[in-house]
């Protein structure tokens, strides 16, 4: 088992490797951060431009394999990913940002994914029942409605409930009030922002996994194997929770790997509605800002999190189905 | 097995397996079980069952009013074809069917009423008193648990305070009665670990874990070649045995239940139409439809060369009540007074317990022909009858085709750890006229052989020669194009060979506009195909779906037919369909073979079906051939120890054969390809090696023994002198007419069907 998830793990290092080459030799044929720089009032001269951008690493004057090698070099022997055009160092602003991506999708992913089997398996207990009708309208309701939509809804939700209280209790935007007291206060504060986008983005995301877990678990409710093992004397809940539902989650498992990298490397809507300033919303920043390193950094970070989302993916499928568990 | 551990005095008693559980039992049930009831006192007792299903079109009204009683240790077999109503039954009993299915009349298991139990109360009795084994095996256990956790489950849902322990030494002991070597380490298997045959063990383990009074198997062997078959009906009655449950054995197939079954009941669209002792109903059947049943199904054992007895259209719908009797629109005695309200089951004159469901049951005594009442055709006579076989063209003809696949492991590099050989040297041809079959069990090679066939590639491993055009000389586009018309295919399921967006008319123009046909041209030759193969020609315009099973099976038929063919690939051709409907099916390749001259080359796995149709015929094992040869020398002469097993395993539909006959059971299951061994490929499971001196076993393990005349044998010698002409049979095999093992011999027949 564990050499098996070691050797899918070379071949994951070995593909972010080949994606962020490819990533960084493209953006550094197509990024040219210079024009922006001759945008500058006053308009610097060409000579200066160069002269700006070599200090911080980016001499547009190079070619494209050489700025690669450079670039290359830096991260393989100081772990440097390089500079922004306007001077700031992708390592420090990286490590914030990442933070902050992390604490904002963290609590979404796990309650989505909890919620969202959790009433996959209820609805399906209920095939047909009102509750079951509520609950998966409610989910290709979600599926159809455009995520920023969504989260403005519930902003504005929040908003509404702020103004019958009469006082502030949710912030809609932004992660925490500078200033506070560290203890009880700043927790409160700190719960207080979690809140709204946790609940925004769990609230769009369970649908998929509801529907998923819910048509899984009915294609095996009638299989050959719960009905032996109802003729064996389980009742056919027991026989349901015992049997068809380890079953149905074998392929739900398996999409865990495409939605979290698709969370987290997608997020930007989320984190610019609520202006958290996470990764997503700086590589579309990086783009627009000519940054050859820091899009090339967050391609890179895109990939290790599709990456440990396939291993993730991979350990899951394995802990519950062993008829892929190699000898 | 547990009889050692059995504290119990009485060792004849089959009561052992009880004491081994600690569930104590009261003394009237130790009685019951040891056979000391009194008469009559059934364990299982239906009466009136009947099952209603809401659909799209209406109430369908699956079961109509099933009674039987089941006495202990008994077996009762329940005969019938699919949407007869069996399986309903046997679920509506287990209180196994959906919620939305309406279920009335009454069950009694040893007197307590079953029907109407809610789900929970049911599980008291589910896997306890009544357990069961179903179809597939291959789908019944769940994937993601091992063996021995869902056999230990059977025994902690009714055993609660059974030790961990105690649990897991039962259930060693289950699956070592059920024949699974090494018992204690493949309780840790997963069931994707066992072949099928394997799997059905496991579940008849399952199912006997608690010694349940009753066990329902509801066919349970369709799934399985035949000499798993062999085995695991070996294994159910085994089970019966140690457990002294009674069993009901649902069956679509005559001959599983011949040999094992004490009474019959044969139903027909929901209904028990006749009812009996076993003797009673297959050597003096009195419902006309059960006498078809009996009718159509082709003999192993004997050469037979009339025709089968093909019933006429298809069971009715039950979404409708029939009003007279349920058969009558099939049934070619039906007059009027059939037409008039459904018969009961009545008792035949002159008989205890045998019933039937026929007005006319009386007039149908022991002496009226079936081929008589139900029009049987006249056997076709071919043009080629009385031409020999040296005489005639050859049509198709292999000369040493193999078809090798590297086995290949790794992730990125991919290395060769070995070779499954598919097909391995096969060399074989057929004339003019000839039906050739290819018999054999799964894995040995049979569908390979035909997809190398119509492969017909230059760089191919051996020589195909398809009418004179040879794979090797010019496998351009336009050989194949010549190759196509010379050689068609029919294939298995005939619902999935055929386009469900084309009409009739669309299927069958399909390879005629191919041929550069013109419009008017094809119109004509479809309304002939249409006749040809027995459908109404202004049936052109439907969909497949709009037709029973075996017309499909006639329209891919007529498919095929469509650009004159010399030969026709069968693949499989029967299998897919009822008996009944088989039988049509069977003699209409019979009348077109003879009508248009045609050359079959057929695959099946049925050898009954194969000994019926065929001239020739090749065994197959682990992509050799085994035996070939003229088909009736080779099922009533059989040389290879493989052969022998494979014809000695198949059920024959007549019970005092099947009482009296010596089975060989062949162990295990067909190797994997890559431990292929290296002398003879049948070592492994050969009852004549088992047996051979050690001195002689090494010739086997080293050398391959070639595919030879027959001439070992002084009578057949003989026969070959008289006769003149060289005896058509060859076989693989350097000892041929060596002893067999006699672990491997099994038979019945001093105790009858089973002793209690």
């Amino acid at each position: 088992m564990f050499r098996y998830l070691a050797k899918r793990g070379i071949t994951y290092v070995f593909m972010i490797f080949l994606t962020t080459s490819a990533g960084y030799l493209l953006a550094v044929s197509t990024l040219k951060p210079a024009l922006l720089e001759q945008e500058r009032i006053p308009r610097p001269t060409p000579e200066q431009v160069v002269n700006s951008l070599s200090l911080k690493g980016l001499n547009p004057e190079l070619n494209p394999w050489e700025r690669y090698v450079d670039w290359l070099t830096g991260i393989v022997t100081r772990w440097d990913w390089g500079r922004s055009p306007n001077g700031a160092f992708i390592n420090a602003e990286f490590g914030d940002r990442v933070w902050i991506s992390t604490r904002l999708f963290l609590a979404s992913i796990i309650l989505t994914l909890v919620i969202g089997v959790a009433l996959g398996v209820y609805s399906a207990a209920r095939q047909y029942k009102f509750s079951d009708r509520a609950i998966t309208a409610y989910s290709y309701l979600a599926y159809i409605v455009p995520a920023p939509i969504a989260y403005f809804l519930v902003q504005l939700a929040a908003i509404n409930i702020n103004d019958t209280l009469g006082k502030r209790v949710f912030f809609v935007t932004g992660i925490s009030t500078p200033g506070m007291d560290p203890g009880w206060a700043q927790f409160v504060d700190m719960v207080a922002h979690y809140a709204v986008p946790t609940i925004a983005i769990t609230l769009v995301g369970w649908g998929s996994y509801q529907i998923a877990q819910r048509q899984y678990l009915l294609d095996n409710v009638n299989a050959d194997f719960v009905r032996t093992a109802r003729a064996k004397g389980l009742t056919r809940n027991q026989a349901i929770s015992r049997h068809a539902l380890r079953v149905s989650f074998i392929p739900v498992a398996q999409s865990i790997a495409f939605t979290i990298p698709a969370i987290f490397a997608g997020g930007f809507f989320a984190e610019k509605i609520f202006a958290w300033p996470g990764v997503g919303s700086w590589s579309i920043d990086a783009i627009s800002q000519q940054d050859v390193n820091a899009a090339t950094a967050t391609l890179a970070y895109g990939s290790v999190i599709f990456a440990i989302g396939a291993i993730l993916a991979d350990f899951a499928t394995t802990l519950v189905d062993p008829r892929v568990r190699v000898q | 097995m547990s009889r050692e551990t059995s504290p119990e005095p009485s060792e004849s008693l089959p009561v052992s397996a009880v004491a081994a559980s600690p569930v104590g039992r009261s003394t009237a049930e130790r009685l019951h079980v040891a056979g000391l009831h009194a008469p009559g006192d059934a364990v299982l007792s239906v009466r009136d069952l009947n099952v209603r299903f809401n659909s799209e079109n209406g109430v369908v009204h699956a079961v109509r009013g099933v009674d039987f009683d089941l006495l202990p240790g008994k077996t009762l077999g329940i005969v019938g074809e699919s949407g007869s109503g069996k399986s309903v039954t046997s679920m509506a009993i287990m209180g196994l069917l959906p919620e939305t299915a309406e279920v009335n009349g009454s069950v009694l298991l040893k007197g307590k009423e079953l029907l109407g139990l809610s789900d929970k109360a049911m599980c008291k009795y589910r896997g306890k008193e009544l357990a069961m084994v179903f179809q597939d095996p291959l789908s019944s256990l769940t994937p993601v648990y091992t063996v021995g956790n869902q056999i230990v489950e059977a025994l902690t849902v009714h055993n609660p305070t059974m030790s961990k322990q105690a649990k897991e030494v039962r259930a060693a002991e289950l699956l070592g009665m059920v024949g699974i070597p090494s018992p204690k380490d493949r309780l840790k298997a997963f069931p994707h670990e066992f072949s099928g045959g394997m799997r059905q063990r496991v579940m008849i383990a399952i199912a006997i874990a608690n010694n349940p009074r009753v066990l329902i198997a509801d066919e349970p062997t369709t799934a399985l070649d035949v000499t798993i078959q062999a085995q695991v009906l070996e294994v159910l009655q085994k089970a019966q045995d140690e457990t002294g449950a009674a069993v009901v054995m649902i069956t679509h197939d005559l001959g599983v239940v011949a040999g094992i079954a004490d009474d019959i009941l044969v139903m027909y669209a929901g209904k028990p139409v006749e009812a009996g002792v076993v003797d009673d109903i297959y050597y003096n059947p009195r419902m006309p439809y059960t006498m078809g049943l009996l009718g159509a199904v082709p003999r192993v054992d004997i050469s037979e060369k009339s025709s089968l007895i093909p019933i006429e259209g298809m069971p009715p719908n039950l979404v409708h009540t029939p009003t007279g009797c349920s058969f009558a629109p099939r049934c070619p005695l039906a007059g009027p007074e059939c037409l008039t309200g459904e018969p009961p089951l009545r008792k035949v004159p002159g008989s205890s317990a045998h019933q039937a469901a026929c007005v006319k049951a009386e007039a149908l005594g022991g002496d009226v022909d079936v081929h008589d009442i139900f029009h049987a055709p006249p056997v076709p006579v071919s043009n080629f009858a009385g031409i020999p076989r040296e005489d005639r063209k050859t049509v198709l003809e292999l000369r040493d085709v193999k078809k090798h696949f590297p086995l290949m492991k790794g992730a990125l590099l991919k290395r060769r750890i070995g070779t499954v050989k598919a097909v391995d040297g096969l060399s074989f041809d057929i004339r003019e006229g000839e039906c050739f079959a290819i018999v054999g069990e799964s894995g040995s090679g049979k569908t390979t052989t035909l997809l190398e066939i119509m492969e017909f590639h230059k760089d191919q491993d051996g020589e195909v020669v398809i009418g004179g055009l040879s794979n090797k000389e010019a496998a351009d586009s336009k050989t194949k194009f010549a190759m196509r018309k010379e050689m068609q295919m029919v294939f298995q399921d005939p619902t999935g060979a055929l386009d469900p967006r084309f009409t009739v008319y669309e299927v069958l123009a399909e390879p005629l506009v191919n041929q550069g046909m013109g419009k008017s041209d094809i119109k004509k030759r479809i309304m002939e195909l249409m006749r040809l193969v027995g459908l109404q020609p202004d049936h052109v315009n439907r969909f497949p779906n709009q037709f029973s099973g075996g017309q499909r099976q006639r329209i891919g038929i007529a498919r095929a037919l469509a650009v004159n063919p010399k030969l026709v690939v069968l693949d499989e051709p029967v299998s897919a369909l009822d008996v009944s409907v088989q039988a049509g099916v069977i003699n209409l390749l019979d009348k077109l073979r003879a009508e248009l001259g045609l050359s079959y080359l057929m695959v099946a796995h049925d050898l009954a079906v194969v000994r019926h149709i065929s001239d020739r015929v090749a065994v197959m094992y682990l992509g050799k051939i085994v035996e070939v040869g003229e088909v009736g020398r080779v099922f009533d002469n059989p040389r290879h120890p493989y052969t022998r097993a494979l014809l000695s395993a198949i059920p024959v539909p007549d019970p005092e054969v099947e009482r009296n006959r010596e089975r060989i059971i062949l162990e295990g299951d067909l190797p994997t390809p890559l431990d292929a061994p290296t002398g003879c490929n049948f070592v492994t499971r050969c009852p004549v090696y088992a047996a051979l001196p050690e001195a002689k076993k090494q010739k086997c393990l080293t050398e391959e023994p070639p595919l030879e005349m027959i001439s070992a044998s002084r009578a057949a010698a003989q026969l070959e002198a008289e006769t003149s002409t060289a005896l058509d049979q060859r076989f693989a095999c350097f000892f041929p007419d060596g002893d067999l093992d006699q672990s491997s011999l099994v038979s019945h027949a001093s105790a009858g069907p089973h002793a209690p």
